[in-house]
């Protein structure tokens, strides 16, 4: 165990880093709801605000052939919703654009 | 390689046709399924007849003989496995030309490449079944032009490299070429001694944590039952509760135990999915984190879950089971209705 006081702390660990890698802190959770009959619907929450949400629920939409819409919600932020069970696409496009890495997708359901 | 394909397909064929006239045994031997044994019965005579039809094709077009080195490659195409096909060329030709040994072999390599190993012998006893119309082929054109199976050779010695390598990504064994072993390999070594010693540990798990499966009942069109919810409880040693939430956080659905101490579900589930979110739980949640042991007591303490193992004493904190966002998936009419 080091002494964090005597820890120099480096101002510019940030914009070293570089601007597109690692904006994203924190699970990504990946979910699905039933809805009537053998209909499901996706959610996905925890992106970091900084992505445009808007635009990669427009990207998806297109990729999954599916509708889908960001909902703002209080406590959890914004959450993109996919029609249909898309746990599966929406994993491999968001490591593909390179949005978040395989260890952050947490994937829950059934 | 493709256009001269397209060029001496027809070509092939009208052979392939006209040996398919005097021989069955040849198409027999184009499907592949050739036996050895017959086969060095049948080759001499087969040869023979070929070497004239051959001759005779030659005669008829003289592309066919000049070019005689593109249309073996485009019969290679034809086989399974090219490289295999070219290894299995040369070392016809060789058994041919003098011969056959290993030291001929070897030299001939090291003219054309130096850092060629020795286990180019052991490339032909593999290759033994293959796609017998190349050999009819090369044997014809090694009696007509010596000049162009050299060039050949070349060139083959060089897809041979090629394949030597992928050789050595397989073979764990690095005895007989005095190159160095790498990293992985020894990695490798040591643990399949490890797992030759002591058989127990190739599993992995010691001991194998056996459940019982979960009974899974559908109760109308949108309702289902677990119906060993409190045995698999008791098994686990863990709170009905506990498990309850994980599951109706993870599903996404509501739900309640019943009389019969039966889980009711809402929404239509199938054993296998139930089994997949408990096996999730039991990773999560029973097993030890460290050691992987099932032996273990979750303890609530100060709002967090930790999980204690009475195998290797370990103690961590568990993530809290959080249901996160649920979408709105029931009529909003008739929430509205609800809430006002």
């Amino acid at each position: 165990m080091s002494i964090q006081n005597l820890n120099t702390f480096d101002p510019f660990a940030d914009a070293s880093k570089g601007a597109d890698d690692d904006v994203q802190d924190g699970l990504v959770h990946i979910r699905i709801q039933q809805r009537n009959g053998r209909k499901t619907l996706t959610t996905v929450q925890g992106l970091s605000s900084e992505y445009d949400l808007k635009k990669i629920v427009r990207a998806c939409k297109k990729e999954f052939a599916c509708n889908g819409t960001v909902i703002e919600h209080p406590e959890y932020g914004e959450v993109l919703q996919l029609q249909g069970d898309q746990r599966e696409n929406i994993c491999q496009w968001l490591t593909k654009a390179g949005l978040a890495k395989p260890d952050q997708l947490k994937v829950h359901g059934f | 390689m493709a256009e001269e394909e397209d060029i001496f397909d027809p070509m092939l064929k009208k052979k392939k046709k006209k040996k398919k006239t005097t021989f069955d045994i040849d198409a027999a031997l184009a499907d592949g399924k050739n036996d050895l044994l017959f086969l060095k019965n049948v080759t001499p005579v087969l040869l023979v007849l070929i070497f004239k039809l051959k001759s005779d094709i030659g005669n008829d077009n003289p592309e066919g003989t000049t070019n005689g080195g593109e249309e073996i490659e485009a019969q290679g195409a034809m086989g399974d496995d090219v490289d295999e096909n070219l290894d299995l060329k040369i070392l016809r030709k060789k058994k041919k030309k003098k011969p056959f040994s290993t030291d001929d072999l070897d030299a001939a390599l090291n003219e054309v490449k130096d850092d060629i190993g020795g286990d180019a012998p052991n490339q032909d006893d593999e290759i033994i079944d293959d796609d017998f119309d190349l050999d009819f082929n090369k044997l014809k054109k090694k009696k007509k032009s010596k000049k162009q199976n050299l060039d050949e050779i070349i060139a083959e010695v060089d897809d041979k490299a090629d394949d030597k390598e992928n050789v050595d990504d397989n073979t764990i064994s690095w005895v007989g070429s005095d190159r160095d072993y790498t990293y992985e390999e020894l990695l490798n070594r040591a643990f399949e001694i490890m797992r030759d010693k002591n058989p127990d540990m190739a599993a992995g798990k010691k001991q194998k944590f056996v459940m019982r499966p979960p009974q899974v009942v559908k109760i109308g069109a949108k309702k289902t039952s677990f119906a060993n919810f409190t045995e698999i409880c008791k098994m686990l040693h863990r709170q009905p509760k506990h498990l309850l939430d994980f599951l109706l956080a993870e599903l996404g659905t509501s739900g309640s135990v019943d009389g019969n101490s039966q889980l009711i579900i809402k929404g239509r589930f199938q054993q296998k999915q139930i089994e997949n979110v408990l096996r999730r739980y039991i990773k999560e949640y029973v097993t030890c984190h460290t050691c992987r042991s099932p032996d273990t007591i979750l303890q609530k303490d100060t709002r967090l879950f930790f999980l204690q193992c009475e195998t290797c004493g370990s103690r961590c904190s568990v993530a809290s089971i959080k249901s996160g966002f649920q979408a709105v998936t029931s009529k909003r009419a008739a929430i509205r209705a609800k809430t006002a």
